[in-house]
């Protein structure tokens, strides 16, 4: 499998497959529309949902998703085993915290650092990882985020331990309320995020480097003897998947005002993961859609006490069990039996 | 002396505690070729089986064989509803690690609506404390540290000297040559995974036995376990055996000087150089199956 | 003794086999060549089991036989000798043999095919405790056909059992699959030695394209020439 068909339908794969072949068969001016009339859309939503809670609901939507369809870079066409890229987020959450708090420095260009900080850590994640195999990844990157959230215990004078910290500055839009407008502000922040974070996710799966990360991910002996190097594909596919989500991360602390190592937790990790993988991976819309059906859901379920992580692992398990594709791989069936496209995966 | 008592013991205690705790899952890996996430819930499944039984009235000797059985079978039903019906789909893997962590989140809240989340204690497997060499221990540690090595030992006769066992191996080395000779492979799988929860359960009892019991408290486990099995090379049993001992001594050492708070750090620090170094494990040789 | 009617067999949206049929036992062993990738190991999975044809039958002596697992096939007799020798690694040799004897049908002659077999391939005997690994790749594939002859044969499929072999081991596995042959055990050997093929069968399959595009009835005496220009001339 050569990255130059890579765009072709391969006929031979086995229709069941989770991973679908190739960036994306659709032409870009093609998605562009589609991003910004969906966007556009979102854009919208506001004017819906005046209550301040269902706002709330879509800004933690945006941020998954973020962190999601980041996470599926990485994940679904990097084929890293990447365990730690929760951590990258807590990273952003904690970044922001302290940059602005400790050293006074401007939200928004906190914000940014918070980025380019979770950049240098997955740089930094990586070195180990380099030339290991899919199984040791999972174990080094786990290793890694609990490492991290060990270190922040640990600094408990700096980071507040397992208080975490509290009275977080937060962004600023010139003169403008932020805390009386229902949330209003930051939910457009929040889509603008996402819309930035999609944006540029897909043109790097477009890219050439986006191609030969596939290529990596499914022969990688061909690949590399077509003169793609394994060693620096990964470290800039880790690295691109890192800056959004750590922008994502600093959004969160913004937004929350607060900052605790939960967000290192295994079961936020759990919730993300699930997102990219209920989505299908390799889509990166996938991520994003699961991420509003499971928020959403989740959501919905607040009440239930212990059975709405029961209820939503059911939900995952089914989703899992029976459409191999995820989300995605569910949309792409129900098109095609409207359209008779036939099953003509989506990139 | 005490120093060097209490390293030893501790070493031999956590290393016994690791080696339940990894063979299952190494046993899943080599066999089946996934890792079973819900691995740590099964351990706190075991445990409250356990304390059930006794709650119900039944004597310890009896509870915790019940308990084992009882495991045995959840763990057959895990991987007939959400690992073998993906087996042959492309990144099975991945996939198995997000159905068995869904799974394990059903069966870990599933206990906190039937338990509750208060902390409860199992029986330990003998009661009393004795002076060894200087420093005070549990006979619940002693009979850990002597029943471990018995388990893995008829665990390793079960493999390498029934024809059962055989079947098992050949399974993990060659799916396909198994299917030719004609061994059941599905009811090999089913066999694996029941052997492997089995074992969790008793890892969850040992750790019941001194620690208190929350459904939550599988989280940990899984992850040292997973350590261990990585640690001691991913294509065999034994290798992972001996990296629970290494590392049950080394965080026994690391403990005693650094105190517990670093120690977890170090460990990690120490897997990720050693996994630098020599990627494949430090106890592995090449090709699957076991050793 | 073997009768595949029309088998159609495909992976995924594939076909590689579009209605073949062929028989094996009329005329003795059978022999199967032809150009690689054209089916002929799809053919002998489908027949053992391994993949489910989307069309067609299979009877195994008298029995339908089509669509049942590896395991009910192997019960029955019907042994597959599968191409490669990867086999079981980390296996010793004494473990490969036990295991071929698992089925409830082959267990009671156990000790007496493992005699045969070690007679069959004295040097297995020499390293009766090795891995497969540390074995060459004559050796492994003895182990291979000594493991299938321990499952009790009623007929033995061999899927190029001399592939990748020096000549002068090649030589030696011929004869010893004559002799599996003259012990009385029927055989369906698929070969790109078609000079082997020749010594061990009069009846032969040339498979082309997913297809039986020839097939040589005993008697029909072609020439070694034709035959090398049915091979070479696709």
């Amino acid at each position: 499998m050569t990255a130059a068909n890579l765009a072709d339908a391969k006929p031979s794969r086995p229709a069941a497959s989770a991973i679908p072949v190739g960036p994306g068969r659709v032409p870009w001016q093609r998605e562009a529309v589609a991003i910004v009339i969906g966007f556009a859309v979102l854009a919208l939503l506001p004017f819906v949902f005046t209550d301040s809670y269902s706002r709330h609901v879509l800004i933690m939507v945006f941020i998954y998703a973020i962190v999601a369809s980041n996470w599926d870079l990485s994940l679904g066409y990097g084929g890293v085993f990447n365990f730690g890229h929760i951590a990258l987020f807590g990273i952003g959450v904690y970044a922001y915290s302290l940059l602005t708090k400790l050293a006074a420095m401007d939200p928004w260009l906190a914000m940014v650092a918070s980025g380019v900080i979770a950049v240098i850590a997955a740089v930094a994640v990586t070195i180990p990882i380099l030339r290991l195999k899919g199984i040791y990844i999972i174990l080094v990157t786990f290793g890694f985020a609990q490492l991290v959230m060990q270190v922040i215990l640990s600094q408990s004078d700096y980071t507040g331990g397992t208080q975490g910290i509290v009275r977080i500055p937060s962004l600023y839009v010139f003169d403008h309320n932020m805390v009386r407008d229902g949330k209003f502000a930051y939910f457009y922040i929040a889509l603008a995020l996402l819309a930035a974070s999609t944006v540029f996710l897909r043109a790097f799966v477009r890219s050439r480097t986006g191609i030969s990360i596939v290529a990596l991910r499914d022969n990688e002996d061909y690949a590399v003897s077509r003169g793609i190097s394994l060693v620096k594909q990964r470290l800039i596919t880790l690295a691109a998947s890192a800056f959004f989500t750590g922008v994502a991360g600093a959004f969160y602390a913004a937004y929350q005002r607060n900052a605790s190592v939960e967000v290192f937790s295994m079961s936020l990790g759990t919730i993300i993961l699930s997102m990219v993988l209920l989505g299908g991976t390799s889509t990166i819309y996938g991520a994003i859609i699961a991420s509003f059906v499971l928020t959403v859901f989740s959501e919905a379920m607040a009440d239930f006490g212990a059975w709405r992580p029961i209820i939503t692992a059911l939900l995952i398990l089914v989703v899992m069990l029976a459409y191999p594709g995820g989300i995605v791989g569910m949309l792409n069936a129900a098109m095609a039996v409207f359209s008779r496209r036939g099953s003509a995966g989506r990139g | 002396m005490n120093t060097a008592a209490d390293i030893l013991f501790g070493g031999l205690f956590q290393g016994s505690l690791y080696a339940m705790m990894a063979v299952g899952l190494a046993l899943v890996w080599t066999t089946i070729g996934v890792f079973n996430f819900s691995h740590g819930v099964f351990m706190m499944l075991g445990a409250y089986l356990a304390w059930q039984f006794v709650a119900l009235g039944f004597p310890a000797y009896v509870a915790f064989p019940l308990a084992v059985a009882l495991m045995a079978g959840v763990g057959w039903l895990l991987q007939a509803t959400v690992v073998r019906p993906l087996i042959g789909r492309a990144n099975l893997v991945l996939v198995v690690v997000i159905t068995t962590l869904a799974a394990g989140s059903l069966i870990e809240n599933g206990a906190l609506v039937i338990w509750g989340p208060r902390s409860k204690q199992v029986p330990p497997l003998l009661e009393g404390n004795i002076t060894l060499g200087g420093i005070g221990v549990s006979l619940h540690q002693i009979a850990i540290i002597v029943i471990t090595p018995i388990i893995l030992a008829a665990l390793w006769a079960f493999l390498n000297r029934t024809r059962l066992g055989l079947a098992l191996r050949a399974v993990a080395q060659n799916e396909d040559a198994s299917r030719l000779v004609g061994l059941n492979v599905t009811a090999l799988y089913a066999l694996a995974f029941g052997i492997a929860a089995a074992l969790a359960a008793l890892a969850g009892i040992f750790l019941g036995g001194y620690r208190f019991m929350t459904p939550v408290m599988g989280a940990d486990p899984l992850l040292k376990a997973l350590i261990v099995v990585v640690f001691g090379g991913i294509s065999s049993i034994s290798g992972p055996i001996f990296a629970a001992y290494v590392i049950g001594f080394f965080e026994a050492i690391c403990s005693y000087y650094f105190g517990l708070y670093w120690t977890p750090a170090l460990l990690f620090a120490a897997l990720i150089l050693t996994l630098m170094v020599k990627p494949e494990g430090l106890f592995t040789r090449s090709g699957r199956g076991f050793a | 003794m073997l009768n595949v009617a029309r088998l159609t067999v495909g992976y995924g949206r594939v076909t590689v086999l579009d209605g073949i049929s062929m028989e094996a036992g009329r005329f003795g062993n059978v022999g199967l060549f032809g150009p690689n990738g054209h089916g002929k190991t799809t053919l002998l999975r489908a027949v053992s089991g391994l993949l489910k044809p989307r069309g067609g039958a299979v009877q195994f002596d008298g029995e339908d036989i089509t669509g049942l697992t590896p395991r009910a096939i192997v019960g029955k007799g019907l042994i597959h000798v599968p191409q490669g020798n990867t086999l079981f690694p980390d296996l010793t040799i004494a473990d490969c043999l036990a295991l071929g004897a698992y089925s409830s049908r082959a267990r009671p002659h156990e000790a007496a095919n493992r005699e045969k077999v070690l007679k069959l391939f004295p040097k297995l005997r020499e390293r009766w405790r090795q891995r497969v690994r540390t074995l060459s790749g004559g050796e492994r594939q003895m182990v291979s056909i000594g493991t299938a002859l321990m499952s009790h044969p009623k007929l033995l499929i061999l899927d190029e059992p001399t592939l990748g072999l020096a000549p002068k081991i090649k030589d030696e596995l011929c004869k010893s699959v004559l002799d599996i042959s003259k012990s009385g055990v029927p055989l369906i050997v698929v070969e790109q030695d078609v000079e082997f093929l020749l010594e061990l069968t009069k009846h032969l399959y040339f498979v082309n394209h997913g297809q039986v595009e020839t097939e040589i009835k005993p008697g029909e005496n072609l020439a070694h020439s034709d035959i090398m220009a049915m091979y070479f001339g696709h």
